[in-house]
């Protein structure tokens, strides 16, 4: 039931976020980081979560076509940004079958950047520092209602 | 007909008191009377959308080309600097270099404001820095150069403004170019209600732009919140496109 009330809570928020046109975070240059060429889409088994700065890191265990299982390693926002928007460590449950999307790392690892990751019931969070590209110029004038 | 009259004399008077009441929503203030701004901010870089739970949207957030006074001759290539390949120039943050004033204040992080009679201190939970402001006192005659510079205060009715020098060259904010060591700012915090402050920054960089320019963002005050901790090199994985494996995958 708890679970269920964190899920429904996340949803909601998550459901916020994605409405909002540019939401953001990073404070790290993420194309030095990762290859905006390289898209990728991995499903897998959630092993392990580092809720740390500067930025968490999800891994999945990934199975190949062959049945090879590699661990792959997903930056994403800082613990605070999520925090602030709702999504907390206890939200991401460890042995859930997520889909991450991001951009491979530069140096060619099995690592990649968390840009909006899809949990188990299909619902997608907005959990990545991907909108740095795309950073918002300026902010509303005083007086303006959002 | 004079009850028609005597009545449209009331609605006035009741309309005005509810506007008087509106426009004087009273905004926290301090013992003395002055505008209170103590408490923990969802500074500039925020949505001000505030959700269940008193959450926000934080979003990186940088100055308006738009609103930035035309470059000196010869300043644009000083503030649009080409990226080198080190990091220590392009992106200083990425080595967990502070990213300084004023581009702190615009940092998608919250930060906490302290004040008393005579000092008004501002937490950045962004790397954890801080500025201690007094409040009627002058620059010091030599100021030293620093990410933070030297900020002092005044209060103008119930606006308080805050003057900062003594800035290294350094980035303005996070997807503008870099400012010189002749930045001056002016911060001007004026309450708009209880919990929204506007927060205008004016920039005035006599070696980069022609004249000062301003820029006005908002502030959200959030009950609830507490600055978090924030290390930077805690966890930086791919500093510099190197990423490093974790335990994880070090087992596989």
């Amino acid at each position: 039931m708890l679970l269920r009330t964190t899920r429904r809570r996340l949803f909601t928020l998550a459901s916020m976020v994605l409405l909002v046109p540019v939401v953001a975070l990073a404070h790290h240059s993420y194309t030095a980081e990762f290859d905006t060429t390289k898209p990728i889409k991995l499903s897998g088994v959630l092993t392990r979560v580092e809720w740390a700065n500067p930025h968490i890191w999800l891994y999945l265990d990934v199975k190949d076509d062959s049945g090879k299982v590699t661990n792959w390693g997903f930056s994403a926002s800082p613990p605070g940004m999520l925090q602030r928007r709702g999504i907390t460590k206890s939200s991401l449950k460890l042995g859930d079958v997520l889909t991450i999307t991001g951009h491979r790392a530069k140096d060619g690892s099995n690592n990649a950047s968390g840009n909006v990751v899809t949990f188990p019931d299909g619902r997608d969070a907005r959990i990545g520092q991907d909108q740095a590209l795309n950073p918002t110029e300026g902010a509303p004038d005083a007086g303006k209602k959002r | 007909m004079s009850t028609v009259k005597g009545r449209i004399f009331l609605l006035l008077i009741a309309s005005l008191g509810a506007a008087q009441l509106l426009a004087g929503q009273s905004i926290p203030r301090m013992p003395d009377g002055k505008p209170k701004f103590s408490g923990v901010w969802a500074g500039p870089a925020f949505l001000h959308v505030v959700g269940p739970d008193d959450t926000d949207t934080p979003r990186v957030t940088s100055f308006d080309r738009s609103r930035m006074a035309p470059f000196l001759p010869g300043a644009e290539a000083k503030f649009f600097q080409k990226p080198t390949g080190d990091l220590l120039h392009d992106d200083p943050t990425a080595l967990c270099l502070p990213d300084g004033h004023p581009r702190k204040a615009l940092a998608p992080y919250a930060q906490q404001i302290f004040q008393t009679g005579d000092s008004v201190v501002i937490l950045y939970e962004y790397m954890h820095f801080f500025r201690v402001i007094p409040i009627g006192k002058p620059h010091p005659a030599d100021v030293e150069l620093t990410f933070m510079g030297d900020a002092v205060a005044k209060w103008d009715g119930d606006t308080l403004v805050i003057d900062t020098i003594g800035l290294r060259e350094w980035t303005l904010s996070a997807s503008n170019g870099w400012h010189s060591d002749a930045l001056h700012t002016i911060e001007r915090l004026k309450h708009i209600d209880p919990t929204t402050v506007s927060y205008e920054i004016t920039i005035d960089d006599p070696k980069i732009f022609t004249r000062p320019w301003s820029q006005t963002f908002q502030m959200k005050l959030h009950p609830t919140w507490a600055l978090l901790e924030q290390v930077c090199e805690e966890n930086n994985r791919c500093q510099g496109g190197n990423c490093t494996p974790s335990e994880s995958q070090k087992a596989k």
